[in-house]
């Protein structure tokens, strides 16, 4: 079995074993090339209440090789292609992130950041009009 | 970096002031409207746009070699090819509304440019029309299928057209992308740009909606903005060399060895002995005591030398959160402000890859500049609105794809000094800094 699959399985399994930290989710996971989570702000923040489901597409050098993260909208899962611009998805990445890690760093950024430059205008729109992402 | 705002704002850069003095009364930048609007009412065009337009024209032709341009240009100076007396006498007409259109190609080429005129009650207007038979997304307007500048020239609230001629930068840059819009792949206009900026000048990618700075749709929009911040993301890892991995401790694991009860950072596995996989059994203990596979580790530093866990250098990084990273989100990322000038800078960088902008910026700035032959109409957005009136918003046209993030350079004292707290107060959608940048 190809590395970032082995990888990324026992993420998964660590996942269901022992859940994931509060106000994420995982919404769908089929393979292992692209999972789909959800995101909760908590706190008092902008984003307050709302639910964001992230993408992540993982190549087969995962982890060696980040993976491409970014906000999905609707439950079609499409969205138009706006990676996320965080540094830690580009030269700031270590192996030693995981999915549910890249996730509270965004929840952390979410929370901490009074408009998320990430969330251009379309997506922006698209989420906020939503309110976000209905999950099941 | 911040203006110097005692006693007037300085810029902290140059020590120089927004504001400018007109000491010389005849530089008042309004004589320039009047100038302009005198050429207007004299019927002549500036010497230049004969040039100008007998060069398109016969760019268009494409096939037929034309007559050269510059045959017009000396010419139009002495004997003007379109006289005041003949113009008048279709133009002063009875009614108004009539236009007297010039047809600068004959009407069998794939490729019409027209110069309306028309009277109306409070004063002439003339209307440059550009363009070809498969413009599909302006056909309402009343020039059929050919979209006309007149559809994009500002209205007064009773649908009338404004008296005065008054065609900005981005007006016509809409015009324009309008005219080279998506979907419209082989239309002579787009082979125009493309073949005259084919090999020499023309960045890869041109063919998908992006002619150096200037982008044709959202995605090329995408891709520039992303560009920008690569550039000035200089933080890129350095790898390992071959040398330093090959002088990495390596250990065979081995019953009763501390490290069976460490787990690799990479895979998130403990080490073990029961493995199909010999080579799982060579770890590499980086000098900063982490424990790896070898197998895991080995792409890693091939990547970047450093240690995944905590960091550790084993050949120097770049700097990542040095001091004064609190500026780079406001660099890199760009305010909507000065996203224009970053997109051009980065574009320097490449090196003579603005062919295609380059020629819409001259094209832009001939028209909101036609008034004003023989100053500078390379000046740049800096130079060009100091002072001056209105209609020089030229260089904003990248941004002006963008819709709603549009901008307009200031032309005072008034826009810089707020350019942050402008981006805090509209949220405008480029993408800003992060107050903070979190690891």
């Amino acid at each position: 079995m190809a590395v970032s699959s082995r990888r990324l399985q026992k993420e998964l399994m660590d996942i269901k074993k022992e859940g994931t930290p509060v106000g994420i989710e995982l919404l769908k996971a089929d393979d292992f090339s692209k999972w789909i989570l959800s995101v909760e702000v908590l706190g008092d923040t902008v984003y307050k209440g709302e639910k964001f489901a992230l993408m992540f597409r993982f190549d087969n050098q995962y982890p060696i090789s980040a993976p491409a993260v970014q906000f999905v909208v609707d439950d079609k899962w499409s969205a138009p292609e706006h990676p996320i611009c965080a540094s830690i998805l580009g030269s700031e990445w270590s192996p030693v992130l995981s999915v549910v890690s890249v996730c509270v760093t965004i929840q952390s950024m979410l929370a901490s950041c009074k408009v998320c430059p990430c969330l251009t205008a379309h997506t922006r729109a698209a989420l906020l009009t939503g309110r976000g992402f209905s999950s099941a | 970096m911040r203006p110097l705002m005692v006693p007037d704002p300085h810029c902290a850069s140059c020590n120089g002031t927004f504001v400018e003095r007109i000491e010389n009364p005849a530089d008042d930048p309004r004589e320039f409207q009047h100038v302009d609007g005198a050429q207007w009412d004299d019927g002549a065009l500036p010497a230049g746009m004969d040039a100008f337009f007998a060069g398109l024209q016969s760019i268009l032709r494409g096939a037929n070699p034309p007559p050269p341009p510059s045959v017009t240009a000396s010419s139009s100076s002495t004997a003007r090819p379109r006289s005041p007396e003949a113009r008048r006498s279709s133009s002063d007409g009875i009614r108004p509304s009539t236009s007297s259109d010039q047809s600068f190609t004959g009407r069998n080429g794939p490729f019409t440019i027209r110069i309306e005129r028309s009277n109306t009650p409070s004063g002439r207007m003339r209307t440059f029309v550009l363009g070809g038979p498969p413009v599909a997304p302006f056909t309402t307007g009343s020039g059929g299928e050919v979209p006309r500048l007149s559809q994009f020239t500002p209205r007064n609230p009773d649908g009338t057209q404004q008296d005065r001629p008054n065609i900005t930068g981005p007006m016509l840059a809409q015009y324009l992308l309008a005219l080279m819009g998506p979907g419209r792949a082989g239309d002579p206009f787009t082979d125009l740009l493309g073949g005259m900026f084919g090999p020499a000048g023309m960045p890869p990618g041109a063919e998908s909606g992006r002619w150096g700075d200037y982008v044709f749709n959202q995605e090329a929009l995408d891709q520039i903005i992303s560009q920008i911040m690569e550039n000035s993301n200089a933080h890129q890892p350095v790898p390992a060399t071959e040398e330093i991995i090959e002088k990495l401790p390596r250990e065979v694991l081995e019953e009763g060895s501390p490290l069976l009860e460490k787990d690799c950072a990479v895979c998130k596995d403990q080490f073990q002995l029961q493995t199909e996989d010999p080579d799982d059994h060579i770890i590499i203990t980086l000098p900063c005591h982490h424990p790896f596979h070898q197998n895991c580790i080995l792409p890693w530093l091939k990547n970047s030398g450093t240690c995944p866990v905590c960091r550790y250098q084993l050949v120097p990084q770049p700097a990542s959160h040095a001091p004064g990273s609190q500026q780079r989100p406001g660099d890199s990322n760009n305010s909507s402000g000065s996203q224009t000038s970053d997109s051009s800078s980065s574009n320097n960088n490449n090196g003579g890859s603005g062919g295609g902008g380059g020629l819409l910026q001259n094209l832009v700035h001939f028209f909101a500049n036609h008034g004003q032959q023989g100053s500078n109409n390379n000046a740049d957005s800096g130079a060009s609105s100091t002072g001056s009136s209105s209609t020089e918003q030229a260089p904003t046209t990248s941004s002006s794809a963008s819709g709603p993030g549009r901008n307009q350079p200031s032309s005072g004292s008034a826009g810089s000094p707020n350019r942050s707290s402008q981006r805090n107060d509209d949220h405008l959608d480029v993408p800003g800094g992060w107050g903070e940048e979190l690891d």
